[in-house]
């Protein structure tokens, strides 16, 4: 009887104490750019991640009963701003972090890897992949934390060089192509400049001065004369949509002929719509299998995540914010197999649930991510770069980015998919 | 020496006259605060110690720019820029010459006071709105310069710092750092508040009430306007190597005009020509986004948010309220906080005979 008594206490105990455990939340760090110099962009890939993640908690019940505590912080793009609040999260104790920048990427990778914090940014500067720090390249250091959905920046402009390159021989063109580089004075645009002008003259490009243009909006006609009067084929636009529109549209009235390389950030939906006609024929690598709109088993999935900030239905969804939901993805799964066999979500499991797949693609996102593959010693997730071309053949003033893409004015074409060879010597670069 | 001031104010000697904390309690004050300040590692977390640095850091600086703008009746709005010039001189000296960070602040500090030096020349001559324009083109040189000089700089992708050290000890979280901050903004402070009783600092302030009766009683006004500016970014050389050496990363990205006013702003709300008020508008420009931060996180998902279908803007609201506060404080609180607390200590002095 007595012992009765016992059993039916500690059951009770233990069917109050269970819930409680259950419902710990599991903080997760969300850097986001939503008022800096990258909003455009930062927009929507933010609201994918942050999308993503509230639908793994009411449709997964979180990770392995544990729903997901995000706590998001706009950082307005200001590199020492990111570093302060990544210091205010550490008072919560995030087990793994959403990040955005080049610079305060780079300049975190000291922290995490000395907190043990897994960090999945928005940056994919090559930088970022040497995780064991053996590449000895000057300025890079091991970032055993650091992982980012998609090919690298510089594997990206080393594919576009190569499609390039044909490109230039199908036309049937003259002597040396001249290929240019063009961007802002800041990390992220910086980042695959020196490959791609090394792989350019490889290639037997002409290697043109970089042309200088600042983050933000402005006037750039003066960028657009020099490439004219330097007579440039090829150029590379690195920053984000948002000044890239600027260029394209004076290139555009200044009479520019040249085939413009967009960065995986450089170009979207938006910016076709913004851009119009300038925004006709720039080829840029997209991150995803398909683009919204298209057919593919998993984008019943993407529906279901974008009915979380749209319940109609109705929104167009521009190609960051599906890489912004495969990225997200990625932590999530990390975070499951570190829970595998009742394990604990720490840093260090998370990352190496990373590595536990091979050509991982996120469970339900079948034709949607693109598989990744991670090692203890290479975080180059990927070296499969799909180009795409932006097709505008019509006015994009009228009717909304839905509408457009509906009608046709505005494309997303296939033009090819790189397969770069995985080389040593070229890690962290 | 009694414990409040008695009415009616008989200092019979210089040595009272001068004296900084004249009461009892006031140094009673002092040290359990400073006490409570050294053990505050212990009590507190990672964040309000992380709070507490900056205030400190922002502190240092911001009464550099008091000196200048408050004592001395200048204007700078490129104390930013020495701040940078600071945190990177202090981060290039350890890297480049391998001197120990503890030696590298102060250095970093002599560095800055010497390039404040230079952009103060103009100072000799130009007052007002032409010397305004003269230091904000100290801001956007330096600012150009720290995103040029690779060598100096790390260029635009900054420069990563080491932890402060001395000896075996190394003070590389918020636990430690905190001594750090807490001894140079002593330091700094009584540097500053024993540099106004003499007669440099005297003549500061002759310059600043009337600069010509000032030159007519024999002080160089080109010298000191220019010592000033020295001075001033001394403090913000100071400031900003303690803030290198707590970041661990220093960016050319943020010394930029907006940090600059930033400056203006703790300094106008502290308290023009005041030195703990420095201190305090340090310690409102670093809380306040902090609260509103606090405060849109507490909106964010509620019953408002839907209401109003804020979403995504509600991380403008930090902004917005941050201008908002600045403007309601010009509006009524004109003489700054330093003007406030000393209404408050005399409200309880009088207690309940006010009027």
């Amino acid at each position: 009887m007595r012992m009765r008594r016992i059993m039916l206490g500690l059951t009770a105990v233990a069917a109050l104490a269970l819930p409680a455990v259950a419902q710990q939340r599991i903080p997760v760090g969300h850097l986001m750019d939503n008022s800096g110099a990258t909003s455009d962009v930062g927009v929507p890939y933010g609201q994918g991640v942050a999308d993503t993640l509230a639908w793994v908690n009411a449709s997964r019940n979180g990770i392995a009963g544990r729903p997901l505590n995000v706590l998001s912080f706009d950082y307005g793009y200001q590199a020492p701003r990111a570093v302060s609040q990544y210091q205010a999260w550490s008072r919560e104790r995030v087990v793994a972090i959403q990040g955005w920048g080049t610079a305060d990427t780079e300049a975190l990778v000291r922290f995490v890897t000395r907190d043990r914090i897994p960090f999945i940014s928005g940056s994919y500067s090559a930088a970022l992949t040497d995780a064991g720090g053996k590449s000895g390249r000057q300025g890079v250091e091991a970032a055993p934390y650091n992982f980012f959905y998609g090919p690298s920046y510089s594997d990206a402009l080393r594919a576009m060089l190569r499609w390039a390159a044909d490109d230039w021989k199908a036309k049937g063109g003259q002597g040396r192509p001249k290929y240019v580089h063009m961007g802002g004075n800041h990390p992220y645009p910086n980042s695959p400049k020196a490959a791609g002008e090394a792989l350019a003259a490889e290639l037997g490009f002409e290697v043109l001065p970089a042309i200088v243009f600042a983050l933000t909006p402005g006037d750039y006609t003066a960028q657009c004369l020099t490439l004219k009067s330097q007579g440039a084929n090829y150029a590379y636009l690195g920053n984000t949509a948002g000044s890239n529109i600027s260029v394209l549209r004076a290139c555009q009235t200044a009479g520019v002929q040249v085939q413009f390389l967009g960065n995986v950030w450089g170009m979207d939906e938006n910016a076709m719509k913004a851009a119009g006609a300038a925004a006709n024929g720039v080829v840029f690598p997209v991150r995803t299998a398909v683009v919204w709109g298209q057919q593919a088993p998993g984008m019943a999935t993407l529906q279901q995540i974008s009915r979380v900030s749209d319940p109609a239905g109705t929104a167009y969804r521009p190609v960051h914010y599906l890489a912004g939901a495969c990225a997200a993805m990625l932590m999530v799964e990390a975070m499951e197999t570190a829970t595998a066999n009742n394990g604990q979500i720490t840093g260090e499991r998370i990352r190496d649930g990373f590595y536990a797949k091979q050509n991982w693609v996120p469970r339900g996102f079948d034709g949607v991510c693109n598989p990744s593959t991670f090692t203890a010693d290479d975080h180059r997730g990927t070296l499969r770069v799909g180009l795409y071309r932006a097709v505008v053949s019509g006015d994009t003033s009228q009717g909304s980015v839905a509408d457009l893409m509906r009608a046709g004015t505005m494309k997303l074409e296939p033009v090819t998919t790189i397969e770069l060879e995985r080389r040593r010597e070229l890690l962290g670069w | 020496m009694s414990a409040t001031t008695p009415s009616g104010d008989f200092r019979t000697s210089y040595r009272e006259d001068m004296t900084i904390f004249p009461t009892r309690n006031s140094r009673i004050a002092l040290w359990a605060g400073l006490a409570l300040l050294l053990a505050s590692p212990l009590l507190l977390g990672r964040y309000e110690l992380g709070l507490l640095i900056n205030i400190g850091i922002m502190g240092i600086a911001a009464l550099g720019l008091n000196i200048l703008v408050g004592f001395t009746g200048q204007i700078s709005i490129g104390h930013a820029a020495f701040f940078g010039f600071g945190a990177f001189a202090s981060a290039w000296l350890h890297e480049g010459w391998h001197i120990p960070v503890a030696f590298c602040i102060p250095l970093a500090g002599l560095m800055t006071a010497l390039v404040g030096l230079v952009f103060g020349a103009p100072a000799a001559r130009l007052k007002g709105l032409y010397l305004a324009i003269a230091t904000l083109a100290a801001q956007f040189i330096l600012e150009d310069f720290f995103a040029r000089a690779q060598w100096f700089t790390g260029g635009v992708a900054g420069r990563i710092t080491e932890p402060f050290a001395l000896g075996g000890w190394v003070a590389d979280r918020e636990e430690t750092y905190l001594y750090v901050v807490v001894a140079y903004v002593v330091v700094m402070f009584l540097g500053a508040a024993n540099l106004m009783r003499t007669r440099d600092g005297r003549a500061l302030v002759a310059v600043r009430d009337h600069y010509l009766s000032a030159e007519v009683m024999g002080i160089n006004l080109a010298y000191y306007r220019t010592l000033s500016f020295g001075i001033a970014s001394f403090y913000a050389g100071i400031g900003g190597a303690l803030y290198a050496h707590y970041l661990l990363f220093v960016s050319v990205e943020a010394f930029n005009i907006l940090f600059s006013i930033q400056f203006l702003g703790m300094v106008i709300i502290g308290g023009l020509g005041s030195i703990m008020g420095s201190l305090m508008g340090a310690a409102f420009m670093v809380l306040l986004p902090e609260v509103v931060q606090a405060g849109a996180d507490l909106l964010a998902g509620g019953a408002i948010d839907r209401a109003l279908k804020l979403g995504a803007s509600i991380s403008f609201l930090r902004e917005m309220a941050v201008g908002a506060a600045i403007i309601l404080f010009l509006l009524f609180e004109p003489d700054g906080l330093a003007h406030r607390w000393r209404l408050i200590k005399a409200y309880w002095k009088l207690y309940p005979y006010s009027h």
